[in-house]
């Protein structure tokens, strides 16, 4: 009868209620550049067998994986709408997820940076989800040893092209209209 | 706003003999006495129109950039500090641009200043499509942000079409209306994202189209101003200059009978702790609520564009209310007016930063004050065109650019970095306010008197816009449109000297429906 949302399960949540069960890790090295849209990372996860060592079958409740795509702190500062949280529910470090598979103790996934993925320094964190889709554990690369990723700027050539036609074609209608406003005052 | 009857549409000012005809009823100076909102009556309304709608389109690209925030501080990669930079950058601009507007309306008229000044800041307008840095996005609010000036050409456009009883009125809804924009691009830039995003842009390059919407409307009005605008009802100035019915002043005979009258730089001072606060309050309100009240960034955005859509009744309510304390009181009740209002607007504001209990509470109080103090906005340019005749231009930019520098220092004072918490910055904004708005009560008329002591005895109207020409220039006959101008302001002050065997109107042209 009890009926929870996965959204409401998950506001709850704090990162540091949840184990860090899972090792995570990404193929860039520290400090190297990809390029939205036409890079690719690899990422591998698996149970942390230390962890699991301790309390075998811990990872039962573990349905499915989902792997997001971090600001690095150096790319937080001064720029309160990425600054991370321990509740959950208001951080806003990790605000691109990559994938989301079942879990089945370990995986691996290739993936291309998305092209709305903005210039800065990321890390890659994982979250077990239970059948609810709430957040039941974590794990992640080392914050320090981030990757940076530079953006897509968006301009094209035609967004340049338009901009220039449109601001000669304002300063000459203006140039016009005062030759005309000469002429007739001169007439 | 009022009903056009029919008979006024065919009066003409023939009586004057071989002047030009017009629509509605107009005074000796060929200013229209009456006020039709909804009328595009060549020249009066149609200026009206045309001053209105390009000052709303550079409110609008001046205020493109908030909405869109949050997609151009992931592309450029902002800070919060890069980001209230160039919020002080965008209002910073307008303050030496609004005084030269002033003058250059003064000295070649408002139809082409108004127009150059739109036209050679759209580039900016377009170049914020392509800017790929901190410092791009800096400049290019700076520069879309001259546009602004644009406020102080309507304002003397609205000051050279409309007579006394309606200037307060038609200043109050060009202003009004013009800033109404600041809240419109709220909801239109929005809109217009998601627009082109649908159509199959990725975001950071839809955010960079949307801004060809409000460049685009930029140079459109521009051109209309160019094409159909008039600056003076009698024709434009250059006409006028040859034709001799216009003196044709000098920079330095403006600037001198600007920068001596003192009430200029009162009303700078006043303006500053309107307009300015209005303009803080733009930029500030968003991110009060969305950190105060824990609303959602929607309910912010709709809460600051309804502070910014108040304009639409307030600021003309203000040139209403000025115009009607001037028809009972003359100038005495439109600087009571003034400074009663804008000083509710202080306390309201100090109000607004305690409340801190309810978060329907302190819309309500945002509601009322965003009111007051866009009503003082209006009741302030009941006041500007009677200050100078000689130099209005300048007194207006002078009054404008103290808009923008109360902006500019609020914003720095109180609202930058992390001395004040935003509501203590509110809170000592609304005490600025308060204590701002006294000086009204040192602004003081001759032949009208001021807040507290009445008019001198004796002194007349003709005599105060006089003093701004010298003898040699008065020989000569160039204060014509002074004398004229001191005329049709008999009624500032008030019923009883308006009522000495004055006609309502003091024009031959009066347009009584007698002839009905």
């Amino acid at each position: 009868a009890c009926h929870v949302t996965p959204a409401a399960a998950a506001a709850g949540a704090r990162l540091s209620a949840l184990a860090k069960a899972l090792v995570v890790e990404a193929s860039p090295r520290a400090g190297q550049v990809l390029h939205a849209g036409e890079d690719a990372i690899t990422v591998t996860w698996s149970l942390n067998a230390t962890a699991a060592a301790a309390a075998a079958g811990a990872d039962a409740g573990y349905k499915a994986v989902k792997v997001t795509l971090c600001y690095a702190p150096a790319s937080q500062v001064g720029r309160g709408w990425r600054k991370a949280h321990d509740d959950l529910s208001k951080d806003k470090a990790c605000q691109f997820k990559i994938a989301q598979q079942p879990y089945d103790g370990a995986g691996k996934f290739e993936y291309t940076v998305a092209r709305d993925v903005p210039t800065a320094s990321y890390y890659v964190r994982a979250y077990a989800l239970d059948a609810s889709g709430a957040r039941v554990a974590y794990g992640e690369t080392a914050p320090s040893a981030s990757f940076a990723v530079a953006g897509i700027t968006g301009v094209t050539a035609s967004i340049e092209v338009a901009a220039g036609v449109l601001s000669a074609f304002s300063v000459a209608a203006l140039a016009v209209f005062l030759v005309l406003e000469n002429k007739k005052k001169n007439k | 706003m009022e009903a056009k009857p029919v008979a006024m549409e065919v009066e003409g000012v023939e009586a004057a003999g071989g002047k030009p005809r017009f629509r509605m009823p107009v005074d000796s100076d060929l200013k229209a006495t009456e006020f039709w909102l909804f009328s595009f009556a060549r020249p009066h309304m149609a200026s009206f129109h045309m001053a209105w709608f390009s000052f709303f389109c550079c409110f609008v690209s001046t205020f493109a950039a908030p909405p869109l925030l949050p997609l151009i501080r992931d592309t450029l990669g902002l800070t919060a500090t890069d980001i209230g930079n160039a919020g002080i950058a965008s209002v910073s601009g307008a303050v030496f641009a609004r005084l030269a507007m002033g003058t250059a309306c003064d000295l070649v008229g408002p139809r082409l200043a108004s127009a150059s000044l739109i036209l050679l800041t759209t580039p900016a307008v377009y170049c914020s499509s392509i800017i790929q840095s901190p410092s791009g996005y800096l400049l290019v609010r700076f520069f879309t942000g001259i546009s602004l000036a644009s406020f102080v050409s309507a304002q003397f456009w609205m000051s050279s079409m409309f007579s006394a009883p309606k200037v307060g009125l038609a200043n109050g809804v060009a202003g009004g209306w013009g800033n109404l924009g600041g809240g419109a691009v709220q909801l239109l830039m929005p809109l217009v994202y998601e627009a082109i995003h649908k159509i199959g842009s990725t975001p950071f390059t839809a955010w960079r189209i949307a801004f060809f919407i409000p460049g685009l409307m930029q140079t459109f009005s521009a051109i209309a101003v160019l094409a159909f605008g008039q600056d003076m009802p009698g024709g434009n100035y250059g006409k006028l200059h040859k034709t001799g019915d216009m003196h044709k002043d000098s920079f330095g005979n403006v600037l001198r009978h600007a920068l001596t009258n003192y009430r200029g730089w009162i009303l700078a001072l006043t303006y500053g702790y309107s307009f300015g606060v209005e303009l803080t309050i733009d930029n500030v309100v968003h991110q009060y609520f969305y950190d105060r009240f824990d609303v959602n960034l929607q309910t912010a955005g709709l809460i600051a564009a309804s502070f910014g859509m108040a304009n639409i009744i307030s600021r003309p309510g203000g040139g209403l209310l000025s115009d009607w304390l001037s028809s009972r009181y003359g100038m005495r009740g439109r600087l009571w007016g003034l400074w009663t209002v804008q000083t509710i607007g202080g306390v309201l504001c100090v109000v607004l930063g305690i409340v801190d209990f309810s978060f329907a509470a302190s819309v309500a109080v945002m509601v009322l004050f965003s009111f007051f103090v866009q009503a003082a906005c209006g009741l302030t340019f009941g006041i500007v065109p009677f200050v100078s005749r000689r130099s209005l231009g300048l007194i207006s930019g002078m009054t404008g650019g103290g808009g923008n520098v109360g902006a500019v220092l609020t914003q720095y004072i109180f609202f930058h970095g992390t001395k004040y918490k935003t509501e203590t910055g509110i809170k000592y904004m609304g005490l600025m306010i308060i204590a701002c708005t006294l000086p009204v009560m040192l602004i003081y008329f001759p032949q009208w008197g001021g807040m507290l002591v009445g008019p001198r005895k004796g002194a007349t109207a003709e005599e105060y816009y006089s003093r701004e020409w010298s003898d040699h220039e008065r020989e000569k006959g160039f204060n014509a449109a002074s004398v004229r101008f001191a005329e049709n302001s008999v009624r500032e002050g008030g019923r009883s000297s308006a009522n000495g065997g004055q006609p309502r109107h003091t024009v031959p042209v009066d347009a009584s429906p007698a002839g009905v």
